[in-house]
């Protein structure tokens, strides 16, 4: 689909001509381009068309009798429109009086009061004097919507936008109206808590206080408190933020509508995980093992240790870089390793290195599809990703684009998605198979190569994979995952997907295109920052080339590195080959941690723990995945002890000899920016509070350019026959992270360890859905919960990473076997 | 006044079953249809002057004509939720003569190209739902429906579908919510079913008694027909005649009969020593008349220009031994509890008048509460979603307009009882 033309139409408004987007409805044509407000209750764009069901808009347009509600009524050229006679304020003020005689008078007691819009239309439009003498109508008051949501019913106006959201955004089909009439109310279907993975927008929606955060509930009044907008960083879709602050504490997330990012709506790990900044177990002063233990020190004895000990590590020492981090730290750390120590083993991704060349290629701005485009491209490919647990509002997005843009969705994963009942396709290939996919795929759109060869070495049917390719016409925008690129098979994989690209014509071509979700948040700018071992900073030759991740800790393990310097990463709990870390994490004489809570690795091995600032505490820019360079901004002092990380990083290199000249935080992103040929000339200010894309300047061009293909590819290998074993597949839940385990409100989400297998299978080891089960692989075993899914393939199962106990990291793929514990 | 067509033979026995209708000359309309160009067919729809006989009186012809040519799939729903109180007429046409209904659905189907259609009854009629299955069944054993009706090419899938038992799912685009499987609330108004109905594809929606009457009008032809009735209210009519009268029931007349004809001479009146006090010329949902407009004409027009309604046709007869208060209070007390919710002025408006007529029955009301009540169902009026509000409205805001004075006088009475019976609680 097209994107929305902007043919402009004339009408006149209150005696003024306004000029205004043809078909755009009156109320937001009136707001935007009259300044004329037409107040609503039900009307929120976000959520699709207009439902007209609170009456509160009516307006007087010339040629109709009747009043109409402006919320409904595109506008035309010449259309004449009041907004102010006594007729229509008789209606808008009765309309108000009528949604008053139910709504109790609590405002000095609602969450809601000073920010409410319905005591805003009541100032604005209202009478100011009630007739309602009656009863009012009573509910039981509050009740707990969910562990994260108060719902009060009697202060509802029922102008249901949440049951809106639950049923045409998130599409979780849970929140319903029930009853009628003056008795309607909203609730779930059968009286379970409403949780489900968007379920705190409704906050926000809710025109009155009748759906209150229960974790904010009477902490704060608007007076209180100050807005400060950031962005999170707690996924790679790094929304637009705005933290509710008062007396330097976090108290509420809300989001920042950014159309280019997030389309105004948060997950609940973005809204509720910033209780994490504030509790007992979060590190805010230096610790130092001691003994056997970590204890607090002071900064200097802290800095002196570590510095001393990564002098006599020198060129061995390893890093590693976890997606929190901002590009400016990350490229404060690559000098500190290159410049200080003399080390090139340096590496912000997870799954082993990929050449330059292929990192350049996919990265190419050319290729850039930005996220408006999901919304608007005429098919999307999700590819070995699950957006929902890696990158969540953009599921919505997603959603959006397949329920008003007739987008075609063709999804292409080795686990069920949340995505299949939206997909024209959806193709299920084994773990770890993406780059024989995409072989197969490459094939089905050349009409050339071995389909079927490939298609079975992907475990798939390879009609699915000519439907697929069949639905991949005009504007095609590929959503893949960076596991794709991981291990041995990843710059097989790479070049497949170059080669689809090239096949669909993507490059350059508007509104289509690839996006990346890289492992961490930031795990694009961490690259063009130069956190690789084979490149640095905007992707240019590296001096040397280091090692990569899992030569890291290989090169540890065997005593040939012995300092690990762990940038917000805590390699037991996010990276593969765990023993091989184990052990690495061992032998290493020094490990030095920039870490926010002491995950195993960073409570088990680390000699010394700098604290991590958290996203709210953090100066610095982090980018997209689409290529948006966004700001983050300090909205609270920091806590405790911590300092800025890049000071310590800073402090550390001018131990050893180098001076960054870095002295604040700005100063670290405009050296930054200087050494990366693309980003020249950007600016803070010009970043600004909506980010730059830097792919849309024109010093885009200085990008290194590298060869796209088509590629020839050698066949894929096939997946590993089962032999009465199962394939193990893993994923990362959207709840699998410390900040929710540490968030009281949200801690019931954290995950425990979830065995999704088919029906078939579960019949077969005679494992009931719900049942306790164990888990053996070549590195040892796990138990978990049965989880029977009938989306499941048949002949492998899914395990959680990511989480403190029982993680599938433990287990050593690719086959495992299964059994009731 | 020989005109009888709707009704015609209507207690024979066997005339619901497909031999009975068939032996009456049944499906002869529709086998006549199937020979003529469908724009000609609409056009005779047009010419017919029929207008809806379920409460809107719009148009048959026009409303059939607004439906987009094309390919899509297009769809026939009848609307058989008949709720409104004091109708009962579609309840007779379905279960006495449903091959009637049946034979207009396959030529509106015919005559707007659409291939599927829906009966969408009230769930209460569970009868008339058994009736139609069985007539449904044998029509299409006969043919007349199914993938190629009476072999013609044309297609006609026709489906029966309960209602829960909701007045706001005999709104049109309730009602299409409902069938979707959706909460039955009404729609935004544009886009109109006829563009974006049923399961977003053009749909025309229609009475029971409106496509029984097409096989009629097929069978005579347009202009036979249009000369039944009077100006812009063509062809026969039936009314439900209920409340206080001797002979209640419903009755087939031609348009523009007096009346007081209808309620005198077919139903008998009220009964002896009686008078009539209020009576609604069109359902519920119409503003009353008083026995000054017995002399009316029944048509379309002249209600209209009186204030009020022909609606449904159904007319209630209120005698001078009830309390129009109470009658206030009942049909408020219906409308609150059928409101869907949905829109502002009708969910707390219906409700709020329900407490202030409770009030003057209870004797805690005053004289100021006729005022508000008055002026809440102005604010009500007009400013809906759809026409449930006005339903409610239109005849309370008539009721307290034509008999204040009585309101008055109850507030009163009923504020001395309350007094007296507090006098009389203390010991006074």
């Amino acid at each position: 689909m097209a994107r929305p033309q902007q043919e402009l139409v004339t009408f006149t408004l209150d005696g003024r001509e306004v000029t205004a987007p043809q078909n755009m409805m009156l109320a937001d044509a009136a707001l935007e381009y009259g300044d004329v407000e037409i107040p609503v209750f039900c009307y929120e764009k976000k959520l699709g068309p207009p439902v007209g069901a609170c009456r509160m808009c009516l307006v007087e347009i010339e040629g109709i009798p009747k009043l109409q509600a402006g919320c409904s009524v595109p506008v035309k050229d010449g259309m004449v429109v009041h907004t102010n006679t006594p007729r229509v304020r008789e209606a808008q003020q009765a309309v108000l009086e009528f949604i008053l005689i139910n709504h109790p008078l609590d405002c000095p007691v609602c969450d809601k009061g000073g920010e409410c819009p319905l005591q805003d239309k009541s100032f604005g439009w209202g009478d100011g004097i009630s007739r309602f003498v009656d009863p009012k109508r009573h509910f039981e008051k509050p009740l707990a919507l969910s562990p994260l949501i108060a719902i009060d019913r009697e202060r509802c106006i029922l102008c249901y936008r949440c049951v809106r959201f639950s049923q045409d955004v998130s599409e979780d089909y849970q929140l319903i109206l029930q009853e009628r009439g003056a008795g309607t109310y909203v609730a779930t279907f059968d009286g379970h808590p409403y949780v489900a993975p968007f379920s705190g927008n409704i906050i926000e929606l809710c025109p009155v206080g009748a759906l209150t955060s229960r974790p904010y509930r009477f902490r704060a009044r608007p007076w209180d408190i100050e807005q400060s907008g950031s962005v999170c960083t707690l996924c790679p879709a790094q929304c637009n933020v705005s933290f509710t602050v008062r007396d330097e504490r976090v108290l509420r997330v809300l989001q920042r509508d950014h159309e280019g990012v997030d389309d105004g709506w948060l997950c609940d790990k973005g809204r509720f995980a910033y209780q994490a900044i504030h509790v007992d177990e979060r590190v805010t002063r230096p610790l130092l093992r001691d003994g056997g233990e970590l204890r607090p020190v002071s900064w200097e004895l802290a800095l002196d240790t570590a510095a001393a000990a990564l002098k006599r590590a020198g060129a061995r020492t390893g890093a590693i870089v976890g997606g929190e981090t901002t590009s400016e730290e990350g490229w404060l750390l690559q000098r500190l390793m290159r410049e200080a120590l003399g080390s090139a083993d340096l590496d912000s991704r997870a799954g082993g290195a990929l050449d330059l060349e292929l990192h350049r290629a996919l990265g190419a701005p050319a290729l850039q599809a930005a996220v408006p485009d999901l919304q608007y491209a005429d098919a999307v490919l999700v590819l070995d990703v699950e957006p929902i647990d890696d990158a969540p509002v953009l599921d919505l997005r997603i959603r959006k684009g397949v329920r008003h843009g007739g987008v075609r969705l063709h999804v292409a994963t080795s686990r069920p998605s949340a995505l299949d009942e939206r997909a024209a396709a959806a193709v299920r290939f084994a773990p770890g198979a993406g780059g024989a996919l995409l072989c197969a795929l490459d094939a089905a759109l050349s009409r050339a190569g071995d389909l079927d060869g490939a298609a079975a070495a992907a475990g798939v049917d390879p009609q699915d994979v000519r439907a697929v390719a069949d639905g991949l016409e005009g504007d095609v925008v590929i959503l893949w995952g960076e596991r794709l690129t991981h291990g041995p098979g990843g710059a097989e994989a790479a070049r497949a997907l170059l080669n689809v690209a090239a096949r669909l014509g993507l490059a350059g071509r508007e509104g289509a295109g690839l996006i990346e979700i890289p492992a961490g948040t930031n795990g694009r700018g961490l690259r063009e920052a130069g956190v690789l071992p084979n490149a640095g900073p905007g992707l240019g030759a590296a001096p040397a080339e280091g090692r990569d991740a899992p030569a890291i800790a290989a090169g540890a393990a065997a005593g040939e590195l012995t300092a690990l310097y762990l940038l917000h990463a805590d390699p037991l709990t996010d990276l593969p080959g765990r023993e091989t870390w184990g052990a690495a994490l061992e032998q290493a004489a020094t490990v030095i941690a920039h870490a926010g809570f002491l995950t195993e690795g960073v409570r088990e091995h680390a000699t010394v723990v700098f604290p991590a600032e958290s996203y709210a505490e953090k100066e610095g820019t982090i980018v997209h995945p689409d290529g948006r360079i966004q700001r983050l901004r300090r909205a609270i002092g920091r806590q405790g002890d911590t300092r800025g990380e890049w000071s310590v990083l800073a402090e550390l290199a001018r131990r050893l000899g180098t001076d960054t000249g870095v002295r604040a935080p700005s100063m670290a992103t405009a050296k930054m920016i200087a050494e990366i040929p693309f980003y020249a000339g950007l600016s803070l200010d010009e970043i600004g509070a909506r980010g730059v894309r830097w792919t849309e300047r024109p010093q885009a061009f200085a990008f290194p350019e590298a060869p796209a293909g088509p590629f020839g590819l050698a066949s894929p290998q096939a997946a590993p026959a089962a032999n009465g074993r199962l394939r193990l597949g893993t994923f990362r839940s959207i709840w699998a992270s410390p900040e929710v385990e540490a968030s009281p409100a949200l801690k019931f989400l954290h995950p425990r360890q979830r065995v999704e297998l088919s029906p078939a299978d579960a019949e077969r080891l005679g494992v009931a859905h719900g049942a306790r089960v164990a888990v053996a692989g070549d590195g040892g075993s796990v138990t978990g919960i049965a989880h029977v899914r009938a989306a499941a393939p048949a002949g492998t199962v899914f395990l959680e990473t990511a989480i403190p106990r029982d993680s599938a990291a433990i287990l050593d793929g690719p086959l495992v076997e299964v059994w009731p514990a | 006044m020989t005109d009888i067509l709707l009704l015609e033979g209507i207690d024979e026995p066997g005339l619901a079953t497909i031999e009975g209708y068939e032996r009456r000359g049944g499906y002869q309309a529709l086998r006549k249809a199937l020979r003529m160009p469908q724009a000609d067919l609409v056009d005779q729809l047009k010419v017919s002057g029929l207008r809806g006989r379920g409460g809107a009186g719009f148009s048959m012809g026009m409303k059939a004509s607004f439906l987009p040519q094309g390919d899509m799939q297009k769809y026939v729903v009848v609307n058989a939720d008949e709720s409104e109180p004091g109708t009962f007429k579609d309840r007779e046409l379905m279960q006495k003569n449903p091959h009637q209904l049946i034979e207009g659905i396959v030529i509106a189907a015919y005559a707007v190209g659409a291939t599927k259609s829906f009966i969408y009854i009230r769930g209460e009629y569970e009868h008339q739902a058994d009736v139609l299955d069985a007539a449904i069944a044998e029509a299409y054993a006969r043919g007349y429906l199914g993938e190629s009706v009476l072999g013609s090419g044309v297609t006609c899938e026709l489906h029966l579908h309960r209602g829960a038992g909701a007045y706001i799912c005999g709104e049109e685009t309730g009602l299409l919510d409902s069938l979707e499987g959706k909460r039955g609330n009404p729609r935004l108004k544009p886009p109109f079913p006829a563009n974006q109905g049923l399961f977003q594809g053009p749909t025309l929606i229609n009475n029971v008694e409106t496509l029984s009457t097409v096989p009629h009008i097929v069978t005579m032809g347009a202009e036979e027909y249009a000369r039944i009735g009077v100006q812009n209210s063509s062809g026969t009519k039936l009314v439900s005649v209920s409340g206080n009268v001797r002979r209640p029931g419903n009755y087939e007349i031609e348009l523009g009969m007096r009346s007081r004809d209808i309620i005198y001479g077919l139903a008998g009146g009220p009964p002896e020593g009686r008078d009539v006090k209020l009576w609604f010329p069109g359902g519920s949902s119409s503003p009353v008349l008083t026995k000054d407009d017995l002399d009316l004409s029944y048509d379309f027009d002249t209600l209209a220009k009186a204030g009020t309604m022909l609606g449904s046709g159904a007319i209630i007869v209120v005698d001078d031994s009830n309390s129009v208060v109470d009658v206030c209070h009942k049909l408020a007390k219906f409308y609150a509890h059928e409101s869907c919710g949905k829109c502002t002025p009708c969910r707390e408006g219906t409700s709020w008048t329900v407490k202030m007529v409770g009030r003057i029955k209870d004797g805690t009301a005053t004289p100021m509460d006729l005022d508000i009540m008055a002026s809440v169902q102005d604010h009500i009026i007009g400013n809906c979603l759809c026409v449930l509000g006005d339903a409610m409205a239109m005849p309370v805001a008539s009721m307290i307009a034509k008999f204040r004075g009585e309101f008055e006088a109850q507030i009163e009475a009923a504020r001395e009882r309350r007094e007296q019976a507090f006098l009389t609680g203390v010991g006074a």
